[in-house]
């Protein structure tokens, strides 16, 4: 066990109302009706002479990554403005001259954010089952030509199909939502499945508010027929949502 | 309970890693520490993850690679070869003219 001050440093993961409740892992280091939600770490894990080797741990990542996450997650009721991985301050007293410098806009978040969620959608172009083989299957470089270049139109009219799809889809949720974003869709490499991410979407919503997953029943039907999943996650604190902050670059 | 959406039951499940990941990574505003080094790794982290969201390949350059042993996100990688194999070969064969697998940021 080492007891030394200078051994342990304070992650932050969010800011909240000082009135908030927090989980056991956690504490609140508050400064002036504003909360900071902070974890006493370890330097020996988060020093800066062992960070950049545990960022590509990625067991190491995976696991503090989801901790991340699962801490602001208890703050969904109250509402929460997320940090980005990563904020380390020394002291308590560094952590409360950040929420000092930047109180006002901590605050017109929280007043913006408060009882609002982020709900995740992302689409899917499912691939269709690989038709019957060929019934002759040695026919020469030239049908197999044929037959290769059938296949990548079809490909490429599913991919347009899809397109559509998910434009309307995203009009039609921004109808329903308070706000959305569109991002980049995940590499296989990251969902670990095959089929292409063809949306990649998150939508702010009144907590509880149903009217995301009611319009995502309504177009499924018509969807799938086309080849395009749709799947909904969250709720998530709302991490694409948090506005600008112009105090940030200074 | 939040689990109303079918999400949290004993944690995220491993597909939602990469949700996560997004997220807690990429999203959410930049505050720094007042530790100096980690402002800078997390910038680097930031544009890791960025890269790695762009292109896996380029982040593999960069020496991100730490999900090829992962069981739940390398699913995909030795089939790519095989299918960047194919593609080159139909390149070769005038058959098609595709772009898709490089170019935009």
């Amino acid at each position: 066990m080492i007891e030394s001050p200078t051994a342990t440093a304070w992650y932050v993961y969010g800011v909240v109302a000082a009135d908030a409740r927090p989980p056991d892992a956690v504490r609140l280091i508050e400064h002036d009706g504003l909360a900071a939600i902070a974890r006493e770490v370890p330097l020996a894990e988060f020093g800066e002479d062992v960070l950049p080797l545990r960022l590509n741990d990625r067991e190491w990542l995976g696991a503090n990554v989801l901790a991340h996450e699962d801490v602001l997650h208890a703050f969904l009721d109250t509402g929460v403005v997320p940090l980005r991985f990563g904020a380390i301050y020394r002291d308590t007293r560094e952590v409360e001259r950040m929420l000092e410098a930047r109180s006002a806009f901590f605050r017109s978040a929280l007043v913006r954010l408060r009882g609002q969620v982020e709900l995740g959608v992302k689409a899917w172009l499912v691939t269709p089952a690989d038709p019957p083989a060929s019934s002759s299957p040695a026919v020469g470089g030239r049908a197999y030509l044929e037959r290769r270049r059938d296949q990548l139109t079809a490909a490429r009219e599913r991919v347009e199909r899809a397109t559509v799809i998910v434009a309307d889809a995203h009009r039609r949720l921004l109808e329903v939502a308070v706000d959305g974003v569109v991002n980049r869709p995940q590499p296989p490499e990251l969902t670990g499945r095959s089929d292409e991410m063809v949306m990649n979407a998150a939508y702010l919503v009144r907590r509880g508010d149903e009217a995301v997953a009611r319009t995502l029943a309504r177009l499924a039907p018509s969807s799938v027929d086309e080849g395009v999943e749709f799947e909904l996650t969250g709720p998530w604190p709302p991490y694409n949502f948090v506005p600008a902050d112009e105090e940030a670059s200074r | 309970m939040s689990s109303e959406l079918g999400y949290r039951s004993g944690g995220p499940a491993p597909a939602q890693l990469a949700d996560v990941l997004e997220r807690v990574l990429d999203k959410g505003i930049v505050i720094a520490g007042d530790i100096q080094i980690n402002l800078l790794e997390i910038e680097l982290l930031t544009v890791r993850l960025r890269l790695l969201i762009a292109s896996a390949d380029k982040a593999r350059e960069m020496g991100i690679d730490w999900w090829e042993g992962d069981p739940f996100l390398a699913g995909r990688s030795q089939r790519r070869g095989l299918e960047s194999r194919l593609k080159r070969l139909e390149r070769a064969s005038g058959l098609t003219d595709d772009d898709d697998d490089g170019g935009d940021e």
